[in-house]
């Protein structure tokens, strides 16, 4: 079953738009409330102090989501480092997709750009799941800076698989810098739903470009993630998160 | 039988403890219905072990030591490594099995029960608010000899009043900051750490006089061998760090490989750098003017090897040293009192969040309060043997915990990392903690087991009502 992620910052009053809960209806989610706490305070204390009155927020967003349609499950951290936080639990649930918030309402356009080394399988396969046989219209979409052959089959087999399961495919070609052609192209779009780019979830989810995507667009981002067999090679365990 | 079934009651106020089942995984604690991260690595539980243990040890003691026991005050360095080593490896043992916040508190509560945890955690506080005291101290002189090294001689009368301005601003500033006060520890301590060992390489090679003119030697142990042993319960002080290691043990990842290897870790390196440096600067200076250096002497040692340069360096790792040795300790003493009041040992109130910056900021000033008190009487011995002395009960306590609890293994006792050498290690680290205990001046031993009295006396009004040896 496809798995969405949705981290949301429970305490500092982060809600989730109607229509995000309503495009996730097709899918199950796992609502992930967080409360990241200053290095001079253990999570513990911090669990302490607020643990109820964040169930309480996390079970209001939980029921909202799983009155959408889809299974709908919880999970509640304290903790100094969000990314590792989010990292963890979505390898855990081994999530398909993590979603970052943004405001819309009834999404009727998704925007899918492939540019770039992403696992267009993968995202092709989500975005089937995630529409499902409600009728939401999909602009697949590539920047290149020049002739991109690869780009352009990928580009294409995926309009084909899109297809194939009845969803209204548009493709879209531009050429200039990724991101901003990126943002451009997102005029018109409710919802992005974009490839993990390597080498990690973290560096897309968190680095300036899932910022800027989001606030560009205003509307929710859909990230999926890379697959066991296209991640990059085995993380070191003993590795620190300085 | 669930292994909370222990622990309870209530204490006078009427509150209880909080004591719950929890699933302890290498990336978190799973309660109830909520995860705690661990996110502290290797290097940053290291960053803490060093960061505490070298101020001291190198900047403030050499002088102080030398003055006691002349060149062999190298072996009171040795002499304390090796307690520390056998105190840190049942540590090691006791927090694979609680990987909690809390450290040496918690381990004593759950394996002696809540007399000897209240005594021990009462006095870890009030240990901590000593030696944070004294780092303090230590860091007023360095900061009125940054000023003399660049011109500006204000005496050291003004060594106190700088310490009390800093130690005023770090308890707020770790009130009030949010940013990464951990990377930025991290940070200190590895320029700490190339700075010594630059200094500490030159000085060695020309102590053995490869480079540079032969130095003139000394007797080693001027004074006889009992100094050397008064010394090392005096420089004890310098390894007050490793178990700092264990109040944050529940947010260090992989536990059970991780803690281990910060705390023993720790002490060895410094163990090494202390003795370097005593050897060091024994070899440069005669140890009759070291002492009369005192505090700073390591800064004319810094001069003798390396000019106007070497000094410059050596106040300014001072410096640097000095303070991440009080802001670790401060933040320690928070955790400390966390894990007390959490045991309604002290009013749950003492554990309260700030809501603007999410700092436990009674704790914080529960700590920084008593420091200030304290650095105003500016004496550097006694506030560092009152430290060692509440620790090492603290230590010798822990070894008895271990070894009542493997007498008696319960159920959830489970440590990843067993200290080899059973029960000998154990039992060496109590003795010779407690040993080092009596070679202390009177009036540091007069000041703890005060301390420890109050403690004892705190248990019988407020906490004998709360049960917690065995829960977990």
């Amino acid at each position: 079953m496809t798995r969405v992620l949705v981290p949301l910052a429970i305490l500092a009053g982060e809600s989730v738009s109607p229509g995000l809960i309503d495009l996730l209806g097709t899918v199950d989610v796992t609502v992930l409330g967080y409360h990241v706490v200053p290095e001079q305070t253990p999570p513990d204390q911090a669990r302490l102090q607020y643990e109820d009155r964040a169930n309480e927020a996390l079970d209001d967003v939980t029921e909202e989501f799983a009155a959408a349609g889809g299974a709908a499950e919880r999970r509640l951290v304290f903790t100094h480092d969000r990314e590792q936080s989010v990292e963890r639990i979505a390898d855990e649930l081994d999530a398909d997709a993590v979603a970052v918030r943004g405001a819309t309402g009834p999404v009727e356009r998704l925007l899918v750009p492939l540019t770039g080394a992403v696992a267009a399988d993968r995202v092709t396969e989500f975005v089937v799941t995630l529409v499902g046989d409600r009728d939401v219209d999909v602009t697949l979409f590539v920047a290149t800076d020049a002739e991109d052959e690869a780009g352009e089959t990928a580009l294409d087999d995926a309009a084909a698989s899109l297809r194939e399961a009845g969803i209204d495919v548009e493709t879209s070609r531009a050429t200039g810098p990724p991101f901003e052609s990126l943002v451009d192209a997102a005029a018109g779009h409710d919802a992005v739903v974009m490839g993990e780019r390597a080498p990690s979830l973290r560096s897309f989810l968190f680095g300036d470009e899932a910022e800027r995507v989001a606030a560009e667009t205003v509307g929710p981002v859909l990230v999926v993630r890379r697959g066991e067999e296209a991640a990059a090679p085995e993380r070191d365990p003993d590795a620190d998160a300085a | 039988m669930s292994p909370d079934a222990e622990g309870g009651g209530r204490n006078v106020e009427g509150e209880a403890p909080v004591i719950e089942e929890t699933v302890e995984t290498d990336e978190a604690t799973v309660t109830g219905d909520a995860e705690l991260e661990r996110t502290l690595g290797l290097s940053g539980g290291l960053a803490i072990g060093i960061g505490t243990m070298i101020g001291a040890g190198i900047f403030v003691f050499p002088g102080l030591a030398a003055g006691e026991a002349g060149p062999a005050a190298a072996g009171s360095f040795a002499i304390g490594a090796v307690v520390a080593l056998l105190v840190a490896l049942p540590t090691s043992e006791l927090a694979t099995a609680m990987p909690k916040s809390g450290g040496g508190y918690y381990f004593i509560s759950r394996g002696l029960g809540t007399l000897a945890g209240t005594v021990v955690g009462l006095s870890l506080w009030f240990g901590l608010v000593f030696a944070t005291a004294f780092y303090l101290v230590g860091f007023g002189y360095y900061a009125v000899d940054t000023l003399a090294e660049v011109g500006v001689a204000v005496g050291d009368g003004l060594a106190v009043p700088i310490a009390l301005l800093f130690g005023a601003g770090f308890t707020a500033l770790n009130v009030t900051g949010t940013e990464n006060a951990a990377k930025l520890q991290n940070g200190v301590v590895a320029l700490l750490l190339s700075i010594l060992s630059v200094f500490l390489l030159y000085g060695a090679l020309d102590a053995l006089g490869v480079v540079g003119a032969p130095s003139a030697p000394e007797r080693f142990m001027p004074f006889g061998p009992v100094p050397v042993l008064t010394t090392a319960a005096l420089v004890f002080t310098s390894y007050l760090g490793f178990a700092q290691v264990a109040t944050v043990a529940g947010e260090m990842k992989r536990p059970g490989r991780n803690l281990p290897l910060a705390m023993v870790g720790s002490v060895v390196i410094v163990g090494v750098m202390y003795v370097l440096t005593v050897f060091v600067a024994t070899s440069a200076i005669p140890s009759g003017e070291l002492a009369a250096l005192g505090e700073t002497a390591m800064v004319d040692v810094g001069r003798h090897y390396l000019g106007g340069a070497g000094a410059l360096a050596i106040v300014f790792g001072g410096l640097l040293a000095t303070m991440s040795s009080a802001n670790a300790s401060i933040l320690s003493t928070s955790r400390a009192i966390y894990a007390v009041s959490r045991d309604a040992i002290l009013p749950r109130w003492a554990s309260r969040i700030n809501l603007k910056y999410g700092t436990p900021h009674v704790a914080l000033g529960l700590a920084g309060g008593p420091v200030l008190v304290l650095v105003g009487t500016g004496e550097v011995e006694v506030l560092a043997e009152v430290a060692s002395f509440l620790h090492l009960v603290l230590y010798g306590l822990m070894c008895v915990a271990l070894i009542a609890l493997r007498r008696d293994e319960p159920e959830w006792y489970d440590p990843d990392f067993r200290v080899p050498g059973y029960p000998v290690v154990p039992v060496l680290g109590a003795l010779s903690s407690f040993a080092l205990i009596l070679f202390m001046q009177r009036l540091s031993q007069v000041v703890g087991l005060a301390v420890m009295l109050a403690a004892a006396g705190w248990y019988f009004y407020y906490a004998r009502g709360v049960s917690l040896r065995g829960a977990l």
